[in-house]
């Protein structure tokens, strides 16, 4: 049975109920045995029912006096024995009730049925958290602002408070709970149709692969956005078919890649990720020597995407014992000395050096790095990674010229892959075009649109675009042209560029305007507002679109024909 | 050999006993039916009830179901018992009443025992 807080409460209440009958059954036997007295004086004995009534009201400490006759000296010697025994049994009963009702075990069980019950009365669609922290919280409010709803797994209870205090509407359901407990996946409702996806992203590798089998397994039509921190655990996460891997760290690497290679490519990563417009300044990044601080997880990555760069990389790691784990490669650019030495810094050639990147795990030590690299060579262009950054950042004030934030990172790619699927799927395929590439994207979209264009995802299936899709079925071909179609004047087009179309898993880049749409297709546009609206329009209104099809207007008189034939 | 096992065997099988004494005698007339046995067949039933609770498995439930049963009926025959005693009379057709009632608790009684003495004897242990 699932329900276990009534079975927690009849359990603990057996030894209560028992002292209760017992002394109820002893002081009513007796009273059936002493003799009493009536009004005129004759020998009289209780009935049973008398006897019953008689302790019913005493043993709650009512009282209504003696009944049905006053009491003769035997009787109250054994009512007043009566009183202390049956008043002692219901005050432990009472007590007994009240202590279970403050007992972990029932809060803990009550907390999960109306844990259940919130999420089963989620009508519409939601994701489902673990753990509850900066990163995630961020994710919560950027979902609810897109009308998904959330709830939230979080083992600590601390942390669950926070959640409860943040009040967020509407109400976001939260289960203190172990997430590699599948019982707590069901609890969330991970079986319900309405849930769109799991979002999995602690640091610990082995418990997001624990959630991502688990969740799969469960119900493999839910989308997960899992976090992994090393080549060997993506790799495992992309054998289960996870859809959202994020790994921060070949991100961060690639980040940098575009920044030396390709800064416009960044510039674009950047306004699909809305953090910044298309106009914003494009920093140079000069080649040559850099010196790279930390060789972890993030250094290796780093390693393996800049190795064939036209970049001269130098590392510098504190931890002598991370030497075994080199090959011999590796061995040559690693030096094994803390980078915040001075002189370490000067023999590693600082002057000569064009960029300094602290990307150790620890803030103060890559703070202090850049410090002291910044004194002996002004010219060094500098980044660093911030760790476990907040709302407010002190690197922010440190005046870097590349900040890499892992946690904002983490929140831009997973909020990104799960509002704009198609978004993603395209920084993901031009993450190895040109600078040249980018540019031209770049100045045609300032061009046409402005310097900070909408992206707009559309699926031509039954429910986003019904009238393309009725179109499409009766054979009537339609290519991409018509969503550029303005509603004001059919021969004048809006500003709107077609940037990716998915046919059947593959993927067209800046798709031709001539392209015949085909049923089930996805596409990602970028636009200005009024673009969108007629867009939409297009897809949804059907007068609209015969006039975007063939520059007719549909009579109404037409559809009454067409209804008697 | 486990004390909680000969407490709550020891109950649910007094019950069944009492409760037959209750119930055996002549079916129209309360003269051998005496009403403090009825009162110590409707206690021991309520404690083997008790007794019963918070069992979670397939075969605990069952028994709480058939112990509820005889403590309904014995408790309704008690029930028509006194009010037919203080606002009424006892008359041939109350009698069968109360022993009829009795007579289906004794029934749910059984059960228990035999579903009880069942889960005993498949126990390993």
């Amino acid at each position: 049975m699932n329900n276990s807080s009534l079975w927690i409460v009849l359990h603990k209440m057996r030894a209560p109920a028992i002292v209760i009958i017992v002394t109820y059954t002893i002081s009513i036997i007796g009273l059936l045995l002493i003799d009493g007295m009536d009004d005129e004086g004759n020998p009289y004995k209780m009935s049973i029912f008398d006897a019953f009534y008689f302790i019913t009201y005493t043993a709650s400490t009512i009282g209504f006096g003696e009944t049905p006759f006053a009491f003769t000296y035997s009787q109250k010697i054994w009512v007043t024995f009566c009183i202390y025994f049956t008043v002692i049994g219901w005050f432990y009963g009472v007590g007994a009730l009240v202590s279970l009702l403050q007992n972990k075990m029932l809060i803990d069980e009550v907390s999960k049925l109306q844990f259940r019950w919130q999420v089963n009365s989620i009508k519409r669609k939601f994701i489902i958290i673990l753990g509850f922290n900066y990163v995630t919280s961020e994710i919560l409010k950027k979902v609810m602002q897109s009308d998904i709803r959330s709830v939230v797994i979080e083992q600590d209870e601390n942390k669950a408070n926070n959640l409860i205090l943040e009040n967020y509407t509407p109400t976001v359901p939260i289960l203190v709970a172990d997430a590699r407990d599948q019982n707590s996946l069901f609890s969330a409702g991970i079986k319900n149709t309405n849930c769109k996806a799991v979002v999995s992203l602690f640091d610990d590798d082995e418990l997001n692969l624990t959630v991502a089998v688990k969740s799969k397994l469960i119900n493999k039509n839910v989308a997960l956005a899992i976090k992994s921190s090393s080549s060997n655990h993506t790799e495992n996460l992309e054998d289960i078919n996870v859809d959202i891997i994020v790994n921060i760290f070949e991100i961060m690497a690639k980040e940098l890649k575009m920044a030396i290679n390709a800064p416009h490519l960044l510039k674009l990563e950047k306004w699909l990720y809305k953090i910044d417009k298309l106009s914003a300044r494009v920093p140079k990044i000069p080649k040559g020597k850099y010196l790279i601080c930390g060789y972890g997880r993030l250094g290796k990555h780093i390693y393996k995407v800049l190795k064939h760069e036209d970049v001269e990389l130098s590392f510098i790691e504190i931890d002598e014992k991370k030497i075994k784990a080199l090959n011999e490669e590796e061995k040559k650019v690693v030096i094994f000395a803390n980078a915040d030495d001075k002189k370490v810094q000067i023999m590693s050639d600082i002057r000569n050096t064009k960029a300094i990147l602290a990307f150790t795990d620890n803030n103060t030590v890559n703070l202090s790095i850049i410090a002291t690299a910044k004194k002996l060579n002004p010219e060094i262009l500098t980044m660093a990674r911030e760790e476990n950054a907040d709302d407010f950042s002190i690197f922010a004030n440190a005046d870097i010229d590349y900040l890499f934030i892992p946690s904002k990172i983490t929140f831009n790619k997973t909020i990104n892959a799960l509002l704009n699927p198609l978004s993603d799927i395209f920084i993901s395929s031009f993450v190895d075009q040109h600078e040249i590439w980018a540019q031209k994207l770049t100045r045609k979209l300032i061009e046409t649109i402005n310097d900070d264009p909408v992206v707009f995802e559309l699926e031509l299936n039954k429910y986003e675009s019904p009238q393309v899709y009725k179109a499409l079925l009766a054979n009537i071909e339609v290519s991409l042209e018509i969503f550029a179609t303005s509603l004001y004047n059919r021969n004048c087009q809006n500003n709107v560029i077609p940037l990716l179309l998915v046919r059947d898993g593959e993927r067209f880049m800046l798709p031709d305007w001539n392209i015949k749409l085909k049923l089930e297709d996805r596409i990602l546009f970028a636009c200005d507002e009024n673009a969108q609206s007629d867009m939409q329009y297009i897809c949804e209104n059907v007068y609209e679109f015969k006039y975007a099809l063939t520059g007719e207007e549909k009579r109404l008189f037409r559809g009454f024909k067409n209804l008697f034939k | 050999m486990n004390l909680d096992k000969v407490i709550a065997g020891f109950f649910i099988i007094l019950a069944m006993t009492i409760n037959f004494g209750f119930f055996y005698g002549e079916m129209d007339s309360l003269e051998t039916h005496s009403k403090y046995e009825l009162f110590a067949a409707i206690i021991i039933n309520v404690i083997a009830t008790t007794l019963k609770l918070g069992d979670k498995t397939q075969i605990g439930s069952v028994l709480l179901a058939t112990s509820l049963v005889a403590d309904i009926q014995l408790i309704s025959a008690a029930l028509i018992w006194t009010v037919s005693e203080y606002a009424y009379t006892i008359d041939v057709e109350i009698a069968s009443i109360i022993i009829s009632l009795s007579g289906g608790a004794l029934l749910a009684n059984i059960t228990s025992v035999a579903l009880y003495v069942g889960e005993t004897v498949r126990s390993k242990r």
